[in-house]
Parts: structure tokens; sequence; C-alpha cells
């Protein structure tokens, strides 16, 4: 999971097994709002993969993996920004 | 329409059991993730950027008013209150709930649908000329023989977990609609010394690397089509590579041996199975062509209804089409308006269209693998007051086989392979170019999007192909020219360096500039182009 990641900050983010919508790790619990999201640091990534794990066998999430954050502790990926902010453009209905 | 017999509700009643229960076994930690993701993926059912996606079949595109109206019902129950429609014909529901998908499937149930074969290594949801049965060309209608496909296919046994998908599409006139020659099979119908049979078309796809088909039979015998089938799948099924998913389709196998050794090989097989075991009677053939047997007969003298409007006007010149029954219609349903993302339609809108198919088109309705939508049987005489209540869904665009009518598959806004947006792109274009008189000036013209290169939205086959591309963290579009899917299907040629998304619009105006300036009376961009060569619209677009 934690392979080939760039930067030094990192979200650790994941689908909702029973409703497949984004989640983020938030000290404890997995919440679909970045706000309270922790921030790890690289040299603990073993640690919140471990969580991670955990929690997939527990069957609260699915497909976990961490967001690789800029300099300036934002989203790198833009993939990672759709992700997290929704579809980019207005819904038909 | 095909109506299901007993076998197909009971086969139906219980996938949908059995996935109830492995969801239920999911959630309570009886099945991993690993265990459980080709059994959901047997279901239609796909983990995207943001949520689960549930693909729902439309075998060959056919669907009824009662069906579409259950999809509303879904999209709203369970959804978003949308729907998009695919290019294998199908519809996929974006935001499903895990917990939810079992009911889903019963609900389709209830009305005759399913999500099989809509994922997976197996023989794929066969798709098929969305004019089929109501076109005056046609040799024979099709859709029998896709029904034919997909009994033999469903379940089986042997092909159920073949090296990769695999694809199918059949058409019955010479005219190309349903892409057959970049299906992994496609089948043609033809009338050879009075007696009809089947071309045979192997190794066509898209993807990493594009293909268009071989032949490997100019006559198939009807009776032996299931048998032949057979052969080709045992084939691939063989020697098809599975170490490798990107060389796993069998357009590499055939691309490997050569049209010749695919040949020797599939006719060898279909010796092998000379018990026949699969050989169609008549009886059998003609049981199924019942079932599509036209709901008008009659030939009438309708009338289409004058009016002054000019926007009726455009739409009856460029989104209706003859019907093969005189005084009747065949009206596309462009799901392309402007800004709007190709394909999707809403609850709403699947509401009112299964009523209109209903009062106008005996209940019969189409997806087209471009992504539109087809009312197969209107009165002529009923043609403005269906133009008028489509007008008000929002549903009466007029850019049938036009610039703004793009194929455009979900890209990065809701896939998880994608390296670029694919939808904006399309929403662009269509925004820029929405004019009928700029969009009729143009022509025929067909722009083919993919987010990745995949290529679920065809850029291969695209007259101008747009394939999203990732390049250092920045969306960048390459431009491919000359792609066709029709009968004389070609694989576009890459003109040159990507484009920004702000300089794509004009590089795509840079393109026709050339066309405008170089083309023959009334001749089309892709005539021009393959009579021009790339060079000239690369010398132009770059210099
Ligand atoms: S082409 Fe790529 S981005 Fe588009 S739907 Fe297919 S896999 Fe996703």
């Amino acid at each position: 999971m934690a392979k080939k990641l760039k930067g030094e900050y990192f979200y650790l983010t994941a689908n909702d097994l029973k409703t497949g919508s984004v989640v983020y790790y938030s000290k404890n619990n997995w919440s679909s709002d970045l706000t309270n999201a922790v921030k790890i640091s690289r040299d603990n990534l073993a640690i919140y993969e471990q969580i991670a794990q955990n929690h997939e066998k527990e069957c609260l999430i699915v497909s976990p993996f961490f967001v690789e954050l800029d300099e300036g502790g934002e989203i790198r990926k833009m993939r990672d920004k759709i992700r997290e902010k929704g579809i980019t453009f207005k819904l038909n209905n | 329409m095909y109506k299901y017999t007993e076998q197909d509700k009971k086969i139906v009643k219980n996938r949908t059991k059995e996935f109830k229960f492995q969801v239920e076994r999911r959630i309570n930690g009886d099945l991993t993730e690993e265990e459980f993701k080709p059994l959901r993926l047997m279901n239609g059912l796909y983990l995207q950027l943001h949520a689960y996606m549930l693909r729902v079949a439309i075998p060959y595109g056919e669907l009824s008013d009662i069906q579409l109206n259950k999809l509303a019902e879904i999209a709203d129950k369970y959804d978003k209150g949308y729907g998009h429609f695919t290019t294998r014909q199908n519809i996929q529901f974006n935001w499903p709930k895990l917990l939810d998908v079992p009911d889903i499937l019963s609900e389709l149930a209830e009305v005759e649908m399913h999500a099989i074969q809509t994922s997976g290594n197996c023989i794929r949801n066969v798709s098929c000329d969305h004019l089929a049965g109501i076109n005056s060309e046609e040799v024979e209608d099709p859709r029998p023989w896709c029904e034919i496909i997909r009994k033999w296919s469903t379940f089986h046994p042997e092909f159920s977990f073949l090296p990769r998908k695999f694809k199918i599409a059949v058409t019955g006139s010479e005219k190309d609609r349903a892409a057959i020659k970049v299906h992994d099979i496609g089948l043609k119908i033809v009338k050879k010394l009075g007696t009809i049979g089947f071309e045979v078309f192997v190794g066509g796809g898209q993807g990493r690397s594009p293909y268009v088909a071989k032949k490997i039979n100019d006559f198939l015998e009807k009776k032996d089509l299931l048998n032949y089938l057979e052969a080709i799948l045992s084939v691939y099924n063989e020697l098809g590579r599975r170490d490798n998913i990107y060389k796993a389709r069998i357009k590499i196998l055939v691309n490997e041996l050569g049209q010749e050794k695919i040949k020797e090989l599939v006719d060898e097989k279909f010796e092998e199975l000379s018990d026949k075991s699969l050989e169609l009677n008549q009886n059998e053939i003609n049981n199924i062509f019942n079932f599509f047997k036209l709901p008008i007969e009659k030939k009438t003298n309708s009338k289409v209804p004058i009016h002054s409007d000019k926007e009726y006007n455009h739409w009856l010149q460029q989104n209706v089409i003859n019907h093969k029954i005189r005084g009747h219609s065949i009206v596309v349903i462009s799901l392309k308006p402007p800004g709007k993302p190709p394909g999707d339609a809403t609850s709403s809108q699947m509401r009112e269209l299964s009523k209109i198919s209903k009062d106008f088109s005996y209940g019969e309705i189409r997806v087209t693998h471009e992504q539109n939508l087809i009312l197969p049987h209107i009165l002529n005489s009923n043609l403005y007051e269906l133009w008028s209540r489509l007008k008000k869904l929002g549903l009466s665009t007029p850019n049938f086989g036009l610039i703004t009518d793009t194929i455009c598959c979900p890209g990065l806004d809701y896939c998880a392979l994608a390296t670029a947006r694919s939808i904006p792109i399309s929403q662009k274009i269509s925004n820029h170019f929405k004019e009928y008189s700029v969009q009729e000036k143009i022509g025929d013209l067909k722009i083919k999007i993919s987010g990745c290169i995949n290529a679920c939205g065809h850029h291969h086959v695209g007259n101008i192909g747009i394939l999203g591309l990732d390049k250092n963290g920045e969306e960048s579009y390459q431009i491919t020219l000359g792609g066709s899917a029709t009968e004389k299907a070609s694989i576009g040629q890459i003109v040159g360096p990507s484009f920004s998304t702000e300089n794509l619009i004009p590089a795509i105006e840079r393109i026709l500039k050339t066309y405008e300036e170089n083309k023959k009376k009334n001749e089309d961009f892709l005539s021009a182009f393959n009579r021009l060569g790339i060079d000239k619209f690369k010398e132009d677009l770059y210099k």
C-alpha cells in the first residue's frame, strides 16, 4: 500500500464497504469529511497500514490507500482531488 | 420483443437470490474482498472512483416501456436520479449502495432484467445494429441471432472464465452501425445464392492495441452458428494468454497467429465438434424469430406534419429516419444536448420516455452503441406531437451523426482507471459547436473521447478521436484522425503531440479548417481525410 509514494504527508482513504462512499481516516473512525482526516507522516505509514488492514478485516472499509499531499498540505493528484470533491460538472438533473 | 421463458425467469431469480446471499456473507466477513470481487463482477457491480457502480444489461439494446420505467424508479430509489447509457447498449447506475444491490436486482428481475454478462471475463452482452428489423436495406433482422447467442452464452460453463472479456456484435446490413469490426467476433448476415448465412470476423478491438477484425469465414450456414462460435471460443480459451492482462484479448492471438492460421485452427475445432450438438434446427430458429415480429405490418400513407418551426424542421432532417414500412419513421433521441454529459438520462426523462414509447412506439425503445435512444416505430402523422413532447424534456437536440453527437466514456470524473477527464471535454465541444447551422455545415463527423487508453469511449475509431492523458499531473489530450467503426473500419492515426484542455477546441477548429478549405463538393470529413492524408492535417495543425 505504501510503496512508491511521493511526498512526506498523506491521508488514509478507502470506500465504506456497505455504501461505497469515499471515506478518510480521522482518529479512530472513518469520515466522509476530509476536515478531520489524520495527516500521516511517512514514518507512521506502517502503523496506519495496519489500521487499514484491521478495518478491512472488520468489514468496515474496502480498497484503502494513501493519498499523497504536496508541500502545502494539499492533495497532490487530480484523481484524488476529484475523488474528494466529487464530479467536476453539474449533473443533468 | 423477446419475452422470458419460465427457464429464463428461474435463472434470473436464482442468480438474484444467490447474490443476496453473497452480499450478506461479504458484509458478515465470511468472504474477503478478494473472494467477493469476482462474484460482484459477475453481477455487474464495480467499485469506481467515488462509489459502487452497477451496470445493468440491456440485451442488444432493446427495452420495453415497462423496463425503462423500472430503470427510472431504480434511479430515484437507489441512486441519484439518473442513469448513464453505455457503448455496449447497457445502462450504468453510478451511486448504488452495496446493501441495496440485491434489492435492485430483484426489482430488475420483476421486469425481466438483470446485470449478468455486463462485466467479468465472460461473453458480454451481445450488441446489435440499433436499426435492426426496421431498415429496408437489411438482409435479415439480427436481433433473433443476438438472442440465440445470448441463450447459448449465458452461464456457459466453459466460457465463464475466459482469458479476458469477450464481445460479440451482429449486424444484418451492409452498412455497419454495430461496429462489428472492432469486436472480438463480428457477425454480418449476408445472402449468397439465395441463402442467408454469416460472414464471420474475429480479433477486432480497441484498448491499448487496437485492431480491425479479420474475416475468417465468407459464409457460415445459419444452423452452424453456435458450433462455429463454440469453435472460436474454444481456440481462444485454449491459446489466449492468461499470463499478461494486456495480451489476453483474442485480438492479440489473432494478430500473432495471423488470419490463415486462426482460420485453420477454428475450422479444425469446428470439425471436431462434429457431433454438432449445438446445430440449430429451423423450428428453434423460427421460435426465436417469432418474438421479434414487428408490431406494425401495414403500410400507410401517413404524412409527416408540416410546421414552420425551425427547430422542428432541423430535428426532422437530422434525427428522423425512414422506417422500412411506409408511413412510419424511426426517431433518434439524442442524449447529447449542449453541455450535458453524453449518454445520461434523468429519472424524469426516462419515466416520460417510457410513456412516450407507449403512446407512440408500441412500448419499444432502443439504446444505440453511440449512447442515444431510438423510438423505432413512429407513425409519421405523430411526429410533430412527439417532437413537442421530447422538446419539453430537453430531448429534441437535432445533432444525430454531427460533431456534437460525441461518444464519451465516464473518464476521470467517475472511473478509477482514468488518466484524464472526458465528459468536460465533450461538454466543451457540445457548447462550442451548439448552433445547428454550424454543425450542419461541418456535416457527418464522429468525435469519440476516452479518458484512458482502455478506449471505452472508442477514440480509436472516431473520425476525430480524443484520448485523455496525464502529463506530469496535467490533463492533456492526444488527437487521432481518420478512425471509423463502420463497414470500412479503420484505426485513427495519431496526429502529433497532445494538447492542453485550453488548446483542444482551437486544435479541433484548425482540423476543421483544413477540412473546410480542402474538401470537394459534398465530401464528408472522413473521405476528405482519407484523400488528403494525415500529413496535410499535421502540417496545418502544428505550423
Ligand atoms: S476508457 Fe479508461 S477512463 Fe474511460 S471508462 Fe474506460 S477505463 Fe475508464
